[in-house]
């Protein structure tokens, strides 16, 4: 039984170009906290700390519209915002 | 275009990526600079994005004496021990960063062919010779300039760095390294036997003809080393930054 509420956490390794790496903790469908890690590119780099921070708090339904704002002006290779919602969203569907 | 060269030689990953950094940081003074060295003792570098625990198996790679380390530009963890290893500086590229890999990774084309290899870019950041990896590059841009590393194995040892990079799960690490064995060559391998200080002749003159640049040696004013040091201590050589991820 996955959890409706209170705090879970889940992650996915997800092939997009390069490999993207998520592990979030949720409250309720909420993104209490998530680490990005992975072999992509994104410039600039230090881009990757606000686009974590634009994800906490966040609804998983939220996220995409979230990430085309945070990664608006970035140049990426190997990720991409459609790539990360989904890695998140498979994330948040595999919570424990 | 006047491009400065620096025939180094091999040492320390936390000098390595201090060196690197304070180049890219002085370029308006130094100008463009090519960098070609190696590491001692050898070493894992992962990408700015990647979580050394997750990469590396930390005990076993200072059961080895290898030294961990994070750069500034992203991609995939890399072990540095057969290889030469070039850092270039330049004003940035107009255009896609992404676009200006492929006019960098010429001059290491360029170089293989020197060697009697026809050398391919692929990929995002890869350069291939008969469909396997030979060079691995990154590249970021800071202080309004442009900074792109990367590799050229001279031999390779997939067993040896699979001891220490982790694999997503243990009970396919033979397929792994099987599956390394075909996707990554080394001039070795290719059949190239050649020395460090040769390589690095070569490799200057593929820049040299991949960016129609006139080289020269000449050392760098010392306050370039001595920024180099402070970035080696206070930042290469941290807990803080290697883990921080």
């Amino acid at each position: 039984m996955q959890p409706t509420s209170g705090i879970s956490e889940g992650k996915f390794d997800y092939k997009a170009g390069k490999l993207i790496k998520v592990r979030a903790v949720f409250e309720g469908d909420k993104i209490k906290d998530i680490k990005i890690t992975g072999d992509f590119f994104l410039h600039p780099e230090e881009k990757i700390e606000e686009i974590e921070a634009s994800l906490r708090g966040k609804r998983i339904k939220e996220i995409e519209e979230t990430l085309r704002e945070s990664m608006g002006g970035a140049e990426y290779a190997g990720i991409s915002p459609e790539d990360l919602t989904y890695a998140i969203t498979e994330a948040w569907k595999r919570r424990k | 275009m006047d491009l400065r060269v620096i025939f180094d030689t091999k040492h320390r990953a936390y000098w390595n990526m201090g060196f690197d950094e304070s180049l890219l940081a002085h370029l308006d003074e130094i100008g463009p600079t090519l960098r070609l060295y190696g590491w001692e003792p050898p070493a894992v570098s992962i990408g700015y994005f990647q979580s050394m625990e997750e990469e590396v198996n930390v005990d076993k790679a200072k059961e080895l004496g290898v030294d961990l380390i994070r750069r500034i530009t992203g991609g995939g963890a890399v072990y540095h021990k057969y290889e030469l290893t070039y850092s270039i500086v330049l004003p940035a590229f107009k255009g896609r960063i992404l676009d200006s890999y492929r006019v960098i990774d010429m001059a290491i084309i360029k170089a293989l062919k020197k060697l009697g290899l026809e050398a391919e870019h692929h990929g995002i950041n890869d350069v291939i010779v008969n469909g396997k990896k030979i060079s691995g590059n990154a590249q970021t841009r800071k202080y309004g300039g442009l900074l792109q590393h990367g590799t050229l194995l001279m031999d390779v040892n997939v067993e040896e760095m699979f001891e220490i990079l982790r694999v997503p799960e243990e009970k396919l690490k033979d397929k792994m390294i099987a599956d390394v064995k075909h996707r990554v060559t080394s001039l070795k391998s290719e059949g190239v036997d050649v020395e460090f200080e040769e390589l690095q002749k070569l490799m200057a003159e593929g820049f040299q003809e991949a960016l129609n640049a006139n080289i020269y040696e000449e050392d760098v004013p010392q306050k370039i080393y001595d920024y180099a040091h402070s970035l080696e201590v206070n930042k290469y050589a941290t807990h803080e930054w290697n883990f921080r991820r």
